[in-house]
């Protein structure tokens, strides 16, 4: 019987009601001009860096140091109170309300955490290390006397890479990752797993399985500011000991993810799994197909960048393995780029209910939600302008980046230069997709 | 008309044994009276989103209009509102859930058509009420069951249907349809051909996009000569591209065009680009721009919803609504507060009588509590009937040129729920 009324309502009209809003303004700007000047940025600083000398490209990398707050206390403090703010937030997730854009556990985990402390992790500063809720609840059982009575039986960050892949089809492919109750009983299941983990292991779970903790740990090497020092968009990379093989996998994940979340709504992948673009027949009905894409995605990715770092061995030397891990970092702009560019709009969206329920939590006002600036030229150009800036730049830093990692790698400019060929090819590669991605129509 | 005065008397006598209770009874009674509970159905997340915001403020709005006037036989309604993702298969779990997780009294609000068959089959299940606001014409199709009804919003085959005759008198009788190659733009092609037939014109070429076309130049030249309205109904977000290309393909010298207003919901008809569209015409669910004869049902409604003048958010007025659906939610409120009235209707186990007391209904006047115009509803079907607008686009307005009949709107019962059990 149901699967008899499913096979009509895939057949029945009434889902092209989908909005036009920004999607039909962007068709109409002259993404064709923008996307060939964002290559071209992209591929003049290939030219710029080729003839830079090393020493100039490494005065890029100056950093400055800042007045730090060197509080530890109050670092616990704050991590304590985030700790605090996740499990009533769990809690609210729980009894709270059940529309997800009113419950507080779900504006917490992907409004205000997974767009928006990410985005200030990997573009500004290293804001996790003040409010890791999970450091806060591993302190505070070392406070309270407590030894972990195993040692973690593994150094490489495998454990984090196989939590990270399991996050992401959370993500993009369970059918209701928003829906509060479900999203605490994950949250409140994973809450316990890594206090159980920490309970047995020590403090280095959190750094080699906890996979936000790895997560933003690995993010805050593109940020402006890393460590109390300011420095150009990724300069941590540059100066970050070598990743081993999972961390690099892991690095590469993380703009699998980027790309393929945006990706999976476009009328081109509809177009490939066959659902028509106008008619989406919901989450529930593309599970397979979205896990599927996303591993596909991800070993595409794999194998693209290994196939550049392997042209690149072959024209200057080296070792394939070795750059492999190498020049992972560089791919951490284009990441959080990537990140920036593809949550932007939901931001501006989903922003206005976490203010409205800040407000309302504190005697205000319910505020209006709106999307008004959908709705016309102008507004939607400097929105998607600023999503493809994003992405320019995300390129851009990674090019710097990769050209200083391989003067590090290889010592000489000839080298280095002759060994990044593939790989900026690769870069102005991926930046006409992340922008064909921004201007391509979606229906999902 | 008899159904509806035996509704309101029902009403009179509910109102009057209430009134011959002691004071400190009907205060106590208010008081503690647990909440009538709708589970509302929200396009939260997925596709329908940005008609979901709309159908929720519409929802809030509506709710506190009716609590604020006392509620339902006494109690306030409460509304659960649970995301479905624009998904049938999640929207089955959701209709559940009002039944056995929130204990909910009713469940109510589902727009797209999709996410209605995905979730019916559970509400007849769960023998759940089930206020469908869809504009879908599965209720009176006869494909659900005696628990769904949609008596807040007009069906797409009577809307297609009504346009018809203003097409034939007005614009022309040799069309030219342009729609998107699947089961939505098929229901308008063998709706609208069948009813243009009838009023004696002819549909010259039926023009049939894929839905994943994103440039409509190469099929404009299959629009023959002597076509006197273009009928078009694109959707999707390439809707405003398929509009510039039209008025460059035309230029000055183009035909009559009619179009369905579902293509540039929420869309600011004035948008650079859009130009194109002035003087053309538009069914319109509601117009969304206050008519010079705006009724004070019109002006009350926009002002509980905070809409101004021009359809837009009061507090930004580039935020369009969906103002010519979202009414439905409204509308299906009162109509279900009418019928919990009419039922006496104390809690689930009254669930069938509130379906009877629904199904008896039949003449919905035009007022505060059914802005949007007179209704007629058919029991048998369970489908509202009512007035549909064609707007004309002047000076980048929606203007009203034309409100169909009730009459015109009407078709031959395909169903009859009530020899369904209950």
């Amino acid at each position: 019987m149901r699967v008899w009324v499913y096979l009509i309502a895939l057949l029945s009209p009434g889902s092209a009601l989908a909005h036009v809003s920004e999607q039909g303004f962007v068709l109409l700007l002259p993404t064709g001009g923008y996307i060939l000047g964002g290559a071209a940025t992209v591929a003049l600083t290939v030219l710029a860096l080729a003839f830079a000398p090393k020493a100039k490209v490494e005065a890029l990398f100056k950093t400055f140091r800042l007045p730090v707050l060197r509080a530890i206390g109050i670092r616990f403090g704050a991590q304590l109170f985030a700790l605090i703010v996740f499990l009533l937030c769990i809690g609210f997730g729980f009894i709270g309300a059940s529309d997800p854009l009113r419950n507080p556990l779900t504006l917490l985990v992907w409004t205000v955490f997974w767009i928006g402390l990410v985005c200030i992790q990997g573009a500004f500063f290293d804001i996790w290390r003040w409010i890791n809720p999970f450091a806060g609840a591993a302190r505070l059982g070392a406070d309270a006397g407590w030894r972990a009575p195993f040692r973690l039986p593994t150094y490489s960050h495998w454990p984090a890479l196989v939590l990270f892949i399991a996050f992401a089809a959370f993500l993009l492919a369970d059918p209701a990752p928003s829906d509060p109750r479900r999203l605490a009983k994950f949250a409140l299941g994973y809450l316990g797993f890594s206090v159980i983990g920490c309970a047995l292991f020590g403090p280095r779970w959190l750094v080699r399985v906890e996979v936000m903790t790895v997560l933003m740990r690995t993010y805050r090497q593109s940020a402006l500011v890393s460590g109390g020092r300011l420095g150009v968009w990724g300069w941590r990379c540059v100066r970050a000991a070598t990743p081993g093989l999972a961390l690099a996998l892991l690095i590469l994940a993380l703009l699998g993810l980027g790309s393929f979340d945006g990706l999976n709504e476009t009328f081109w992948w509809l177009g490939q799994i066959g659902v028509n673009p106008l008619e989406f027949p919901g989450r529930s009905a593309v599970i397979n197909e979205t896990v599927a894409g996303l591993l596909i995605a991800n070993i595409a990715l794999i194998v693209f960048y290994a196939a550049f770092i392997w042209a690149g061995v072959r024209l200057a030397g080296g070792n394939f393995a070795i750059s492999f891990r190498v020049f992972a970092p560089s791919l951490l702009p284009i990441a959080i780029a990537y990140h920036v560019a593809h949550y932007l709009t939901s931001f501006l969206v989903d922003a206005q209910y976490v203010k409205s329920l800040v407000s309302t939590t504190f005697g205000g006002e319910q505020i209006a939600v709106t999307t008004g600036f959908f709705n016309t030229l102008a507004t939607v150009r400097i929105i998607w302008l600023s999503q493809a800036g994003a992405v320019v730049l995300g390129h851009v830093a990674a090019l710097l980046v990769a050209h200083a990692l391989a003067l590090k790698l290889y010592g000489d400019r000839k080298a280095a230069t002759l060994s990044q060929l593939p790989l900026a090819l690769f870069m102005i590669l991926y930046t006409l997709f992340g922008l064909w991605l921004l201007a391509s129509p979606r229906g999902a | 008309m008899t159904k509806s005065t035996q509704t309101r008397r029902t009403a009179l006598k509910t109102l009057g044994a209430a009134a011959t209770l002691p004071l400190w009874a009907r205060y106590t009674n208010a008081q503690t009276a647990a909440p009538v509970k709708v589970g509302f159905q929200v396009h939260r997340t997925g596709i329908g989103a940005a008609y979901g915001r709309w159908y929720d403020r519409t929802t809030q709005a509506a709710v506190a209009k009716i609590n604020g006037e006392g509620g339902i036989n006494g109690r306030m309604i409460e509304v659960v509102a649970e995301d479905d993702g624009t998904d049938p298969k999640r929207g089955a779990e959701v209709v559940e859930k009002f039944a056995t997780q929130h204990n909910c009294d009713v469940a109510f609000g589902t727009l797209f058509s999709h996410v209605v068959i995905g979730s019916a089959p559970s509400a007849g299940e769960m023998k759940l009420p089930y206020f469908v606001v869809s504009e879908g014409h599965h209720v009176a199709s006869g494909m659900l069951n005696r628990y769904t009804l949609q008596p807040g919003i007009t069906d797409v085959k009577s809307q297609v249907q009504a346009m018809a005759p203003f097409v034939a008198e007005n614009l022309g009788k040799k069309v030219t349809m342009v729609f998107p190659d699947f089961a939505f733009g098929h229901d308008h092609r063998d709706f609208f051909t069948a009813a243009i037939e009838a009023q004696g014109g002819e549909v010259l070429e039926h023009i049939a996009i894929p839905p994943s076309e994103t440039s409509f130049t190469k099929y404009f030249p299959k629009i023959p000569r002597e076509t006197e309205v273009l009928y078009h109904v694109m959707v999707g977000p390439a809707v405003l591209t398929f509009v510039k290309e039209l008025g460059e393909f035309f230029g000055p010298s183009r035909p009559e065009i009619f179009g369905f207003i579902d293509s540039l919901e929420a869309v600011d008809i004035s948008s650079p680009g859009l130009e194109f569209l002035e003087g053309t015409y538009f069914w319109e669910g509601n117009p969304r721009y206050a008519q010079a004869e705006q009724t004070e049902y019109d002006a009350a409604y926009r002002a509980a919803v905070g809409v101004d003048a021009n359809g837009a958010s009061l507090s930004d007025a580039k935020d369009v609504s969906t103002y010519a659906h979202m009414f439905g939610c409204w509308e299906t409120l009162h109509v279900l507060k009418a019928g919990m009235e009419s039922a006496g209707y104390a809690g689930p186990d009254d669930r069938g009588k509130l379906i009877e007391a629904v199904e008896a209904m039949s003449e919905m006047p035009e007022g505060f509590d059914h802005p949007q115009g007179a209704k007629l509803f058919n029991g048998k079907t369970h489908q509202v009937f009512g007035h549909q607008y064609i707007s004309k686009v002047e000076d980048g307005r929606l203007v009203l040129a034309h409100t169909t009949s009730i009459e015109d709107t009407l078709y031959e019962d395909e169903v009859d729920y009530t020899t369904q059990p209950l």
